[in-house]
């Protein structure tokens, strides 16, 4: 036996198929593979924080002016389990939002302050999940409604509470507003610093 | 009514042969040899008579003399003089830049001609009573005459075929009487047709009210006859030729391209008035075809059977695609001329193309109808966080095919509807790198418009399955490569010189 076929992945490995394309060769796709390739996240967004008194929020900015609203990895919810979310904030349903067509007709306009889903903690604690941002609500992730673990269990983006769409003209004062990663950081190194003291 | 009688009457009116046997509905072929059909309906030709609108050119008759009066129903359109100054116009137009060997003639007459008809319409009543009809007119009508007794002379005279699909000849005649006969006819109109209401819009005068609405049926001679002259009267002057422009047919070209760049877009890209790629698949292709067949290269149109994004190149047999080109100035590509535009592109280094030719307008519809039953075949570079195992790998075998439900990705939701589309994944198969345990290279076949980055890394659960989904961890796709697009056409050709 040689030490080839002891290898389990023997039959699965790739070979590239010789192509010529303009006179020259054409390169094995694997030639541009990059162990450091960013993720999603970071290839398209940009991050943005919001804070509702002491508690962060976090806005997922693509470059297409589209946002995502999440929470902050120091969500105290995330610290405490959460128990339940919902999208019933009381005089309005979230999950009821319908968008049609190219600009989003029908979607519900949110200030930043309104009252975007309810999440729950297992001690007992509700958050009023802010939208954050001014803008046209688009998608609402009703996920989270059946599975409220996943906020805690999804990576980066994935737990995401709703799509929101700004105008082109509110962009920069809706960026201006939010807190960079930067100033996020800067935030919370006070706030210890402030605790130690 | 006799024929001789109806000639006789014609004659007398200052009715040339042509417009003779108009009036005796005489068709297609009959109107080459006028006086061989006049004698076969028993008509006596007179032959010291001037041989008003004989279709002979002057090199085959060259003693003959200048004709003396007009035609009065037609105006010497279907004279020999005015044949004539039609070619020669043509031929000192830029006839000679198109290089096409099918034409159509396009000639817009006027109305004053319309009136004549009728005036002759209401002539022919008076004289000959009931047996005229009010509603279908006595004569060939003259746009059809126009077809069958100008259209093949012209042809044959430039030694070219007649098609629809040819170089346009539009061709904008005139006569001197126009602007005066018309302005009558704004009278004429207020009172054979006076509005019904108040409100109501004023009337157009055009070519299409006329003949629609003016006939003996629907206006009374006597109306008719406070405008205008019944029979209508001789004139002296022929139609006068304005102009003659020449519109090239459009011409398609087809082919498949390939993409080696992943820098590349497929049109130019350009965002708030700033180019973002210095080129593109569409500028590549035009500029290296296009000159062959216009000279305009601005009004090309290029096509083609999806597109893949800018980081994603093409590979394999390639893309159909197909440039409309309008107004062109040749119709025809040999293998020799196709090879050297082939080797022109694949000279970018960033586009090849392949299968270059012309194509039947009609064929057009393969690239556009269907476009969702179409498989695409799809080579992706994905990455894991771990190296794989062997589990992994066979999770993503996957020979039958499955159903995900794909939501509008982020990435272009800004400018397109939020939907949640059903897509068909027909198989799945994926390989590792040897080395690189973290690096999987999955071949992919799925129905037309997956979003396949998507599929491969979830977008947040936004696609369902998905790679990541079905592996139950993160993958995420670093490249993308179109392998196949299952659409056979256009038909092979292979334009390289053959290899003794």
């Amino acid at each position: 036996m040689t030490t080839a076929t002891e290898d389990p992945l023997e039959s699965f490995y790739f070979r590239h198929e010789e192509q010529i394309i303009c006179g020259q060769a054409v390169s094995p796709i694997t030639d541009g593979f990059d162990v450091k390739y960013p993720s999603v996240v970071d290839r398209f967004f940009t991050r943005y924080y919001y804070f509702k008194g002491d508690v962060p929020y976090q806005v997922l900015y693509h470059s297409n002016r589209i946002c995502l609203v999440c929470l902050a990895a120091g969500h105290p919810a995330l610290a405490q389990g959460v128990a339940s979310v919902s999208f019933d904030v009381g005089n309005v349903d979230r999950s009821q939002n319908v968008v049609k067509g190219k600009a989003k007709k029908g979607g519900m306009i949110l200030q930043a302050e309104s009252t975007l889903a309810l999440i729950s903690t297992e001690k007992g604690e509700t958050f009023k999940v802010p939208s954050c941002i001014r803008g046209k609500l688009v998608e609402v992730n009703t996920a989270l409604v059946e599975e409220p673990k996943l906020l805690e269990q999804l990576p980066e983006g994935a737990a995401y509470f709703a799509i929101l769409l700004p105008k082109i003209e509110n962009c920069d004062s809706i960026k201006a507003s939010l807190l960079t990663q930067e100033q996020y950081e800067q935030r919370l190194e006070a706030k210890k610093v402030e605790l130690n003291t | 009514m006799k024929n001789q009688d109806l000639v006789d009457y014609l004659r007398s009116c200052g009715v040339c042969e042509v417009c003779q046997l108009r009036y005796l509905k005489a068709r297609g072929s009959e109107y080459k040899d006028i006086k061989e059909t006049l004698r076969r309906l028993d008509i006596k030709v007179n032959e010291n008579e001037e041989n008003v609108g004989d279709i002979v050119f002057p090199e085959e008759q060259p003693t003959k003399k200048a004709r003396l009066s007009t035609c009065s129903t037609c105006l010497g359109l279907f004279s020999e003089e005015f044949q004539r100054e039609l070619l020669q116009g043509i031929l000192t137009s830029d006839f000679a830049k198109y290089d096409c060997q099918k034409i159509v003639l396009a000639i817009s007459l006027p109305m004053v001609l319309q009136l004549r008809q009728l005036a002759m319409w209401f002539a022919l009543q008076k004289r000959f009573g009931a047996s005229v009809d009010g509603t279908n007119p006595p004569d060939v009508p003259i746009k059809e005459a126009v077809k069958l007794i100008l259209h093949p002379i012209i042809c044959e005279k430039l030694a070219k075929e007649y098609d629809a699909n040819g170089l346009m000849i539009n061709i904008d005649v005139t006569h001197s009487l126009e602007a005066g006969e018309v302005e009558k006819l704004v009278g004429l109109n207020r009172e054979a047709f006076p509005a019904k209401a108040a409100h109501q819009k004023r009337i157009e005068i055009s070519r299409g009210l006329l003949e629609k609405q003016y006939q003996p049926a629907k206006v009374k001679a006597e109306i008719f006859e406070k405008y205008y002259q019944i029979p209508c009267a001789g004139v002296e002057e022929p139609l006068k030729l304005v102009s003659i422009d020449l519109q090239g047919p459009l011409v398609c070209v087809a082919g498949r391209y390939r993409k080696l760049s992943r820098e590349l877009s497929h049109t130019p890209w350009i965002l708030n008035g700033q180019r973002l790629m210095e080129d593109s698949i569409e500028e590549i292709i035009i500029r290296n075809v296009g000159p062959h067949f216009a000279e305009k290269l601005e009004k090309i149109n290029f096509m083609s059977s999806g597109r893949e994004d800018v980081d994603v190149r093409c590979l394999g047999k390639g893309r159909p695609f197909v440039l409309e080109i309008p107004n062109a100035i040749r119709s025809s590509l040999t293998t020799e001329q196709a090879y050297k535009m082939e080797q022109a592109v694949d000279g970018s280094g960033k586009v090849s193309i392949l299968n270059l030719q012309v194509v039947p307008r009609e064929e057009l519809t393969h690239i556009k109808t269907g476009e969702e039953q179409k498989k695409k075949f799809y080579r992706a570079l994905c990455a894991l966080k771990e190296p794989v195992t062997v589990e992994i790998l066979q999770k993503l075998q996957i020979p039958e095919s499955f159903d995900i439900q794909q939501k509008t990705p982020i990435r272009v939701l800004h400018r397109r509807p939020l939907h949640t589309r059903p897509r068909t994944i027909y198989s799945v198969k994926a390989k590792v790198q040897r080395g690189n345990p973290q690096a999987l290279v999955i071949d992919i076949v799925t129905q037309a418009g997956t979003y396949i980055k998507e599929l491969v890394h979830g977008e947040f659960g936004r696609t369902t399955p998905s790679f990541a989904s079905i592996i139950g961890q993160a993958i995420d796709i670093q490249a993308l490569d179109v392998v196949g697009i299952d659409l056979d056409w256009p038909p092979e050709v292979d334009n390289s010189p053959s290899v003794e």
